[in-house]
């Protein structure tokens, strides 16, 4: 960010920071002593000390680090709040024309140590009050600001409006194409052509334009953790920093929300079971304080997120022991490092038990990878022993509009989430074969069960001679989802299901295409629980 | 200013109010499921034709599909199957009711739409369990006029969610 903005930030910010411990004072003044007011407008001078001393205002940190000490000697009943009024409202004062001589000059650090000494003089009993100049009353309006309040509700509902609006966009576009061939004068279709084209940027850019407001910075999930990190790192003893890159990164809203717990699970892990005690370290040569690192970056349509740590990793042979004995592989089964790591992600890895057999590590990874699944996202692990362990998050950039793949199977039209496609594959019914009863390809060296759409939903249809496979990845998994149709990628709204339809096992939403189409969304993390026959669920249903 | 505690401003007003509306007859729309069928006007948004169901795998028997209801994506719930009677399958005159009860909206499936009716509240009655093939709990009553009889549901009961049993792991 621009130091610019970074001072318009802060301007923002402060300038509520002093309107709220004005109304407090304001408050205080009218109804008298009140703890909450006095503790509640504490923490609005404490972030705007913060934010000062960010930003280089040393003068104004140390002064506000002054106001503060006025009112936490009134909490302590050390000083009447009735004789500290006077010097409060000054120090108000002071902190309103000095953010105003930031304004003016951003470069200025204005000195305040003149009022600093006064109000320790005045605590003392050495001075009356602040030596205040008369204000110009303009002063009091403060500085105007670019920044406006708006509830997310109202965002949201754009953002539908829009969705709409994109979905007549590509009706208009299939008319077009429609009657193209039936009108004769070619210069009036060409300018239909172009005028449909014209708005079709028009709307994208507004599409963009709203995805754009209701982005945060991913900063504000980030900021969540230290106090969190330091509390449990002092619990057991251990030194641990918690460092940030990319925050600046935005993402929509939305998303930002759902982060928050799978970011407390990963990161709790690593506290408590990644990084070694103080002791170990030194021990093994490495830094005494170790380093967990939250990074956020942005890779095309997707918004990665890492979580790093330099503690002991995690133990690939012991992970694949504890899935055998807990039945996830045979015995025998040979397992890469990645699909050894992904197996921590399912849900047998959770209990107790395994996860200390584990390095301690497992506990709601399962809930990790379902939170990040719900959100069209993955998650994946590496690890090297003794360096520390990596996650990494990638998710889509919004929630509300997806590109998808549209296929076509048992004469239904469904979108597959672009996010969890690989890649999609023509082959010959006899290419699939079966293995232990269930139907698998070989594909690119490997062995992948493949999933028949139209039976998975129960749907009846031809056995086409010729198939579509849409495999689908998560992590080192794969999975063959046979279609009979690709009918190519399109951007769709998703709009949930009513709950009526109950849990409508494989299925994540719906979506209205340009025709007026009703397609459903196939929820691709139905088909990652190892456990789950899909044919068994589908009997079930029924 | 007395220190006699008035609830909200109004009150006689109010009173009269649910008053009036309790001697009020109220609209009824009526439907053929087989027997005569009828909703509260209230709860009715509006009526559609028949067209483009979408249909949801792994969802109750119950649940007909989806439609497009102007860019809305619509539920449609099978009445008949809802309330177990016998399936006869879409014709001509079948219709959705797009009914809204509470913050749901829901289409209705049923085999037509017969007309508005004006019950006064004195005519309805409780069900009578014996003679009826479907299961009480979900009428609040039945309105004989003249010849006609004609159930009336309770959407807000038809409508409640079953009870899936939500097996949330525990979080770690």
């Amino acid at each position: 960010m621009e130091f610019s903005e970074l001072i318009k930030d802060f301007l923002d910010d402060a300038d509520g920071h002093l309107a709220a411990f004005d109304g407090a004072l304001m408050s205080l003044e009218q109804n008298g002593f009140n703890r909450d007011t006095v503790t509640g407008t504490l923490g609005s001078l404490h972030t705007l000390k913060g934010n000062a001393g960010m930003m280089g205002y040393e003068s104004l940190k140390a002064f506000v680090h002054e106001v503060e000490g006025i009112l936490k000697k009134v909490l302590d009943n050390d000083l009447e709040l009735g004789q500290a009024m006077g010097l409060l409202f000054d120090s108000a004062h002071i902190i309103r024309n000095t953010l105003r001589e930031i304004g003016e000059n951003p470069r200025s650090k204005p000195e305040l140590t003149e009022g600093i000494g006064l109000i320790r003089e005045c605590l003392n009993g050495g001075a009356s009050g602040l030596d205040i100049q008369p204000a110009d009353p303009a002063a009091y309006l403060g500085t105007k600001t670019d920044t406006i309040k708006v509830d997310f509700k109202k965002l949201n509902d754009l953002l539908n409006l829009v969705g709409e609006l994109v979905i007549y966009k590509t009706r208009l576009n299939q008319i077009e194409t429609q009657i193209r061939g039936e009108v004769r004068n070619k210069a009036t279709t060409k300018e239909l052509k172009d005028g449909l084209d014209a708005m079709g940027k028009m709307i994208a850019g507004l599409q963009e334009g709203i995805m754009r407001a209701r982005m945060l910075p991913v900063s504000t999930v980030f900021h969540k953790f230290p106090r969190m990190v330091r509390d449990l790192a002092k619990a057991q003893g251990k030194e641990i920093r918690l460092a940030f890159e990319g925050e600046d990164t935005e993402l929509d809203k939305t998303i930002i929300d759902e982060l928050e717990e799978p970011l407390l699970h990963i990161i709790r892990n690593a506290v408590d079971h990644g990084i070694e005690p103080p002791r170990e370290r030194s021990g093994l040569g490495k830094p005494h304080s170790a380093t967990i690192t939250l990074s956020a970056g942005q890779e095309s349509n997707y918004v990665i997120i890492k979580v790093m740590d330099d503690g002991r990793g995690m133990d690939v042979g012991r992970i694949r022991e504890a899935a055998a004995r807990k039945g996830l592989i045979g015995p025998d089964d040979q397992l890469s490092k990645e699909a050894a790591l992904s197996l921590i992600f399912s849900a047998g890895f959770t209990t107790k038990q395994e996860a200390t057999d584990v390095s301690g590590r497992g506990i709601g990874l399962d809930v990790v990878s379902r939170n990040i699944s719900n959100l069209n996202g993955q998650v994946s692990a590496d690890s090297v022993p003794g360096k520390g362990t990596l996650f990494t998050i990638k998710l889509p950039l919004s929630l509300a509009i997806i590109p998808a793949l549209m296929t076509e199977a048992g004469g239904e039209v469904f979108a597959i989430p672009l996010s969890a496609v690989d890649e999609s594959i023509k082959v010959r019914d006899e290419a699939i074969h079966i293995i232990n009863n269930r139907e698998v390809i070989r594909f690119r060296n490997r062995v992948m069960p493949v999933i028949r759409l139209d039976e998975f939903f129960g749907l009846s249809g031809k056995r086409p001679r010729r198939l579509y496979l849409v495999i689908l990845g998560s992590g080192e998994k794969r999975v063959a989802l046979a279609v009979s149709r690709l009918r190519g990628q399109q951007e769709i709204v998703i709009k949930p299901l009513d709950d009526t339809f109950g849990k409508s096992f494989g299925i994540a939403g719906a979506s209205i295409l340009g025709d007026g189409r009703v397609v459903l969304i196939i929820d691709v993390t139905s088909f990652w629980n190892g456990k789950v026959n899909c044919q068994e669920k589908v009997n079930a249903c029924e | 200013m007395s220190n006699m505690k008035l609830p909200a401003a109004g009150l006689a007003e109010e009173i009269l109010a649910d008053y009036k509306e309790e001697l009020k007859e109220s609209q009824i729309i009526t439907f053929n499921l087989g027997e005569e069928y009828g909703v509260p006007i209230s709860q009715v948004r509006e009526i559609v034709r028949v067209a483009g169901i979408t249909r949801v795998p792994n969802s109750p028997a119950y649940m007909e599909g989806v439609i497009n209801l102007r860019g809305r994506v619509l539920p449609v719930l099978n009445l008949r199957k809802r309330l177990k009677l016998e399936d006869c399958g879409l014709s001509k005159s079948s219709r959705i009711i797009v009914t809204e009860v509470g913050s749901k909206v829901i289409g209705l499936l049923v085999d037509a739409v017969s007309h508005v009716i004006r019950v006064p509240a004195g005519v309805v009655e409780a069900p009578p369990e014996e003679v009826l093939e479907v299961d009480t709990d979900y009428l609040t009553g039945v309105c004989k006029l003249k010849e006609r009889l004609v159930i009336l549901l309770d959407l807000e009961k038809l409508l409640r969610r079953e009870k899936f049993e939500t097996s949330d792991v525990e979080q770690g």
